[in-house]
C-alpha cells in the first residue's frame, strides 16, 4: 500500500465508517462485517462475506450458542485493547458480555490500514463500533421479532435475547433458524444514532470489568514474537555498523568463529528498500553460538559521516535553528508577534533542552522470516503493518500481496514498533541463507538500533507591558522529527500552505490558552536527523515540547505576579479557536480549565515540609483533534546539598470524554505517569561518536519500583466524545516537577532529565 | 551432557557449559513463560528458581545447574496465589516481564509470608517493568500475602475461612 492510499485510510477511518456493513448467515454464523467500500457491492450481505469481500479490520461472528467472537486488528502491547473495543461493540449488540472472546489477527494486505499508536485506537473505532453494534442488534431484532411472530416494534434486546412481553428467544437461535441477509449502505450506517454516554450500560466510568488478553499474561502462555519458531529455522544476531546511515562493509574476518559448533557463517546484507546501510548478520544453529559468534567475527567499515556526532553537537545545532527565524515552519500564528515584541516595555527568553532518550522495551526486537507458498511469512509483533508492509516487499523485491505479516503479543510498543525496520535485516538473511531465519537482537544491538526520542531544542520569548501584563509568546522548536524519516506522507502543511511540519514533534505547542499574539516554528534538526532515525517515543513531540512550553508559562505568571494556576486558569476561557469543536473537543479549554480547578482544590490543603513544593501543568494530549483534558500536580522534596529532586506525590486529573475501560485507563494513567516520572528525572542517552553512549540497564537507568511516588488519579465523568489515553499521562509530569522545584528552593530547571548536578550547580550560580 | 530437574523432571542437555540458562529452557526445552530482556541480570525478565532461589537464568550458565532443581512459571500449573492476585488486580500490561515478576515476588512469600510496603520494594526493586506497573504488582503481593495467610477468628462462622 503507498503512502497515499495510508494517508486516505487514515482519512477514512477518523471520518468514520465511510463503508458499508453487512450481516449475513453464512453456514451455522451470523457474521457481521464492515463492506470493502462505502458502496454496497452488487453481492447480498451473504454472498459478500461468503466472497470474503469485507473489510476484515471489523467483522464479528455469532453461533448457535450466542457466543460472539470479536476480531481485533489492534495489536495488543499492554492497552488491552480488544476488551473495550469488544464492551463496545457488546453495549450496542445487547449480547451476553460471559460469551464475548477476542481474537487478535494477522495481517495481511487486503485487510487495508492497520496501525496500532497516537493513543488512537478508541477514538477511532468508538463510533463504527457502536454503530455495528447498534446494526447487528436491529437485524436481530427484525429475525427474532418473526421467529416469534411479532411486530419488531414490540421487542427490545437485553443480555442476549429478543423479548417481547413475555415471549422471548435467544440471540443464538436466531442465528439457528434465522435467514439474515442485510446491508447498511454507509450512509445508513452513519445515521443510525448510537446511545448516550449515560444509556451505556457495559461501558463508562463506573463499568467494572476485567480485560480478557491478562490471564494468559500471568502463566507463561500469551505468545510473544520472541516465542515463535518455524521448522527449519536458523538463528541470527546482528553485527550492527558504526552509524545508523552511511557504513559501508570492508572486510569480514569469521576465521575464529569457524570452530564453534554450530555456527553456520554470516551474511553482509545488501538493502534493496535503503533500510540498513552496512549490515552483517552471522547464522548459527541455536541462539547461544550466534551470540558467541559476534564476538569473534571481525567487520571492518568505511565509517558514514555521523561516525563523531555527538550530543552537544546536536543541540548547537538545534540553538542555532531554534534563533533563526528563518528556518523551520510556522504552524500557529494569532495575532502579531512582531509587533507585540516591538510595543513590549520588557521581554523575557528560555532556552528548554531534552536529551536523547530511549525506548527500552523489554522485549528485544526479533522476527521470523519464512519463504513458503510463494508468499514472505514474516512473524513479529508491529503497531503499524501498513507501513511496515510495503519496506519489507521493497526489500525483499516482491509485490505487497506477497507478504504476510503474523501478529503476536508485542513485548512492550510505546512507539518503537511501529515501523518495523528490524524485519529488513531478518528478510535479507533469510533471503541470503535460502532458509527460515530468526533474527534476535541482543540489548545492546536493539538499543544502538533503536529510534530514540530526539534531543530537543526550544526557545520561548514573552512580551510584557509597562505594569508586567502578558502580550504574547513566541516559540520555537527543534528536534530530529520521527515523521519525516518513517512516514513523510504523514508531513502537515503550515501556516498559509508554507512548508511542512512534523506534528509529531509540534502538537503541544498549538496549546489551549487564549494569547493575543502567539506563533510557533518548528524546525528540523538536520544533525539529529542524519545521525539517527528519530522515534515516535510514547507522548511524542508533546512530551518534550510541553515540558518546556508549561515550564515557561509558571515563569511568565511569576515575572506578572501571578499564582501559576491563577494565571492559566484566566487563560483557558475557551474564547475563539480555544472552545473546541464537536465532537471530539467540545468544551475547548474550558474543559482544561475544570480539570485545573478540580485539582487545585484537591491540592490546597496539602502541607509542605521545609524545601518541599508542589508544581502544576496542563496538557491536551495527543493532538488538537483528540485532547484529553489533563492536570497535573507534583509534590516534590529537594535536598539542596546533594541536588536530589523526590517525588513524594503525582495529581493528575483526566477528563478523556466517556471512559470506555476505566480501570484500563486507570492502568495507563498510573504507567504514564511513572514513564512521566522516568523521563523527568533519570532517563537520558547523550550521543556520542555517532551512537547512544547508553546501551543497557546497567548504565541507562529507568524508574524502578523504589522511586514509585504516591499517585492520585481522577476521571472526570463525561459525556464526551471519547479520546484516547495511552500516551496523555507522561506529558504533564515534567513540568509539574520542574515548576515544584521551583516552588521549593527557588531554582528553575530547565534541561531534562533533571538531575542532581543540574540542582547543586543552580544553588551556587 | 548436564543433568537437572526441570519443573520436578529429570532433563538432559548437550548444551555448552557456558550456554546461559535461559536458552536452555526456552528454546531446547521449549518452555517460553520465561523471557529474554537485557542479557545482563538487570532485568529480572527471566527469573527461574534454582534450589528455591530467583536467579537470573540469562547470566546463569547452564553448567552451574547440575544437579539442581530448576523451576520455571510453568511449574506453578497456573494455581499459585500471586497468579490469581496478578489476574484481580489487573497487573499486566504488556505483560513480558510479568514471568519474572511474579518468580521473583515467589520467592518472597516463601521467605516473608507477609512483607511491609518496603519489604516488597526492596525485594521487587531489582525487576524492570515498561509499562511502569509497579504500583499494582505492589499491591498483588499485598494481596497474595493477604489471601495465603490464615488465622484463627473466633467471631467466623466456620472454621478455616481466611480473612
Amino acid at each position: 500500500m503507498s503512502m497515499k492510499n495510508i494517508s486516505q485510510e487514515k482519512k477514512d477511518m477518523i471520518n468514520l465508517s465511510r463503508r458499508s456493513f453487512m450481516v449475513g448467515s453464512v453456514k451455522t454464523s451470523l457474521f457481521m462485517a464492515f463492506g470493502a467500500a462505502a458502496i454496497p457491492s452488487l453481492l447480498s450481505a451473504k454472498e459478500s462475506i461468503e466472497a470474503k469481500q469485507f473489510s476484515p479490520n471489523i467483522w464479528f461472528e455469532m453461533d448457535t450458542d450466542g457466543n460472539v467472537t470479536v476480531n481485533i486488528a489492534k495489536a495488543e502491547m499492554g492497552q488491552h485493547i480488544g476488551t473495550p473495543i469488544a464492551r463496545i461493540l457488546a453495549d450496542e449488540l445487547e449480547c451476553d458480555w460471559e460469551k464475548v472472546s477476542i481474537v487478535h489477527v494477522d495481517t495481511d494486505p487486503k485487510w487495508g490500514y492497520m496501525i496500532t499508536g497516537g493513543s488512537w485506537s478508541i477514538f477511532h473505532t468508538y463510533k463504527p463500533i457502536s454503530q455495528a453494534g447498534a446494526a447487528g442488534r436491529m437485524v436481530l431484532i427484525d429475525a427474532g421479532a418473526k421467529l416469534l411472530g411479532v411486530p419488531a416494534d414490540s421487542c427490545k434486546a437485553e443480555k442476549g435475547f429478543v423479548i417481547s412481553g413475555n415471549k422471548k428467544i435467544s440471540y443464538g437461535d436466531i442465528v439457528a433458524n434465522g435467514k439474515v441477509d442485510k446491508t447498511f449502505s454507509a450512509d445508513e450506517l452513519a445515521e443510525l444514532p448510537i446511545k448516550p454516554g449515560k444509556k451505556r450500560h457495559l461501558i463508562g466510568v463506573n463499568a467494572d470489568y476485567k480485560a480478557l488478553d491478562i490471564p494468559p499474561k500471568t502463566n507463561g502462555t500469551a505468545v510473544y514474537g520472541i516465542d515463535v519458531e518455524v521448522e527449519n529455522m536458523l538463528y541470527a544476531r546482528p553485527i550492527l555498523p558504526p552509524t545508523r546511515y552511511g557504513s559501508t562493509v570492508t572486510n569480514v574476518d569469521d576465521s575464529k568463529a569457524k570452530s564453534l559448533p554450530g555456527y553456520k557463517g554470516y551474511k553482509v546484507l545488501t538493502d534493496p528498500s535503503g533500510t540498513i546501510e552496512g549490515w552483517v548478520t552471522v547464522l548459527a544453529t541455536d541462539y547461544p553460538t550466534a551470540i558467541k559468534a559476534v564476538d569473534l567475527v571481525k567487520v571492518s567499515y568505511n565509517a558514514g559521516k555521523t561516525a563523531n556526532v555527538s550530543e552537544a553537537d546536536i543541540q548547537k545545532e538545534g540553538e542555532r535553528i531554534v534563533r533563526d527565524r528563518k528556518e523551520g515552519t510556522v504552524f500557529v500564528d494569532e495575532g502579531n508577534i512582531e509587533l507585540a515584541q516591538t510595543k513590549a516595555a520588557q521581554t523575557i527568553e528560555a532556552l528548554y533542552t531534552t536529551a536523547t532518550a530511549n525506548h527500552f522495551q523489554l522485549e528485544p526486537l526479533n522476527a521470523i522470516a519464512e519463504f513458503k507458498g510463494g508468499k514472505w511469512h514474516i512473524h513479529t509483533g508491529n503497531q503499524w503493518q501498513s507501513l511496515t508492509l510495503p519496506t519489507v516487499a521493497k526489500a525483499a523485491e516482491v509485490p505487497e500481496s506477497d507478504v504476510v505479516l503474523h501478529q503476536y503479543y508485542l513485548g512492550g510498543g510505546f512507539g518503537r514498533r511501529l515501523f518495523g525496520d528490524w524485519v529488513v535485516p531478518a528478510l535479507l538473511t533469510a533471503k541470503a541463507a535460502g532458509q527460515p531465519v530468526k533474527l534476535v537482537f541482543m540489548r545492546p544491538d536493539d538499543t544502538l538500533f533503536d529510534q530514540p526520542r530526539s534531543a530537543s531544542t526550544s526557545l520561548f520569548n514573552a512580551s510584557f507591558d509597562e505594569n508586567n501584563q502578558f502580550l504574547g509568546m513566541e516559540h520555537a522548536l527543534a528536534a530530529g522529527w520521527p515523521t519525516l524519516k518513517m512516514a513523510p506522507g504523514f508531513l502537515a502543511p503550515g501556516v498559509n500552505g508554507e512548508g511542512k511540519v512534523d506534528m509529531f514533534s509540534a502538537s503541544g505547542a498549538d496549546h489551549w490558552y487564549t494569547m493575543s499574539h502567539h506563533r510557533a516554528r518548528a524546525v528540523n534538526n538536520k544533525v539529529a536527523q542524519d545521525t539517527f532515525t528519530p522515534g515516535w517515543l510514547r507522548s511524542v513531540g508533546q512530551g518534550w515540547i510541553v515540558w518546556g512550553l508549561e515550564s515557561f508559562i509558571d515563569e511568565v505568571a511569576m515575572k506578572a505576579n501571578k499564582d501559576p494556576v491563577d494565571f492559566r486558569l484566566a487563560m483557558l476561557d475557551g474564547k475563539g479557536k480555544q472552545g473546541g469543536k464537536a465532537p471530539e473537543s467540545v468544551g475547548g479549554a474550558t474543559r482544561l480549565a475544570n480539570t485545573l480547578e478540580i485539582l487545585k482544590k484537591k491540592t490546597a490543603s496539602v502541607e509542605l515540609g521545609a524545601d518541599e513544593g508542589i508544581g502544576y501543568s496542563v496538557s491536551a494530549g495527543q493532538e488538537r483533534t483528540m485532547p484529553a483534558w489533563l492536570a497535573t500536580a507534583a509534590h516534590v522534596h529537594v535536598n539542596k546539598r546533594t541536588g536530589k529532586i523526590t517525588v513524594k506525590k503525582l495529581w493528575v486529573v483526566s477528563d478523556a470524554g466517556i471512559v470506555i475501560h476505566p480501570d484500563g485507563a486507570m492502568a495507563q494513567l498510573e504507567g504514564s505517569l511513572l514513564w512521566g516520572l522516568s523521563l523527568a528525572l533519570f532517563e537520558h542517552n547523550e550521543v556520542k561518536n555517532g551512537q547512544v553512549s547508553k546501551t543497557n540497564l546497567h548504565t541507562y537507568l529507568p524508574l524502578r519500583m523504589n522511586d514509585v511516588p504516591e499517585m492520585d488519579i481522577e476521571l472526570v465523568e463525561s459525556e464526551e466524545f471519547p479520546v484516547g489515553l495511552g500516551e496523555p499521562g507522561v506529558i504533564g509530569v515534567a513540568p509539574a516537577i520542574g515548576n515544584a522545584v521551583y516552588q521549593a528552593i527557588g531554582v528553575r530547571l530547565r534541561h531534562l532529565p533533571m538531575l542532581a548536578q543540574h540542582v547543586t550547580a543552580a544553588l551556587k550560580a | 551432557m548436564i543433568e537437572f530437574t526441570l519443573n520436578g523432571k529429570r532433563v538432559q542437555t548437550d548444551a555448552a557449559s557456558d550456554t546461559p540458562l535461559v536458552w536452555v529452557i526456552r528454546d531446547e526445552f521449549g518452555l517460553k513463560g520465561t523471557k529474554f530482556g537485557c542479557g545482563v541480570a538487570m532485568c529480572g525478565a527471566c527469573t527461574v528458581h534454582i534450589d528455591g532461589n530467583a536467579i537470573r537464568s540469562c547470566s546463569y550458565p547452564v553448567s552451574l545447574a547440575k544437579d539442581k532443581n530448576v523451576n520455571t512459571i510453568e511449574s506453578f500449573n497456573n494455581a499459585h496465589p500471586l497468579q490469581s492476585a496478578w489476574v484481580e488486580e489487573q497487573v499486566p500490561q504488556c505483560g513480558y516481564c510479568q514471568s519474572g515478576q511474579i518468580m521473583q515476588a515467589a520467592t518472597l512469600l516463601d521467605r516473608n509470608p507477609n512483607p511491609s510496603d518496603q519489604d516488597i520494594v526492596n525485594h521487587m526493586s531489582t525487576n524492570y517493568c515498561r509499562c511502569m506497573a509497579y504500583a499494582r504488582i505492589k499491591k498483588a503481593i499485598k494481596r497474595a500475602a493477604t489471601s495465603s495467610v490464615q488465622y484463627f477468628d473466633p467471631t467466623a462462622s466456620s472454621e478455616g475461612e481466611n480473612a
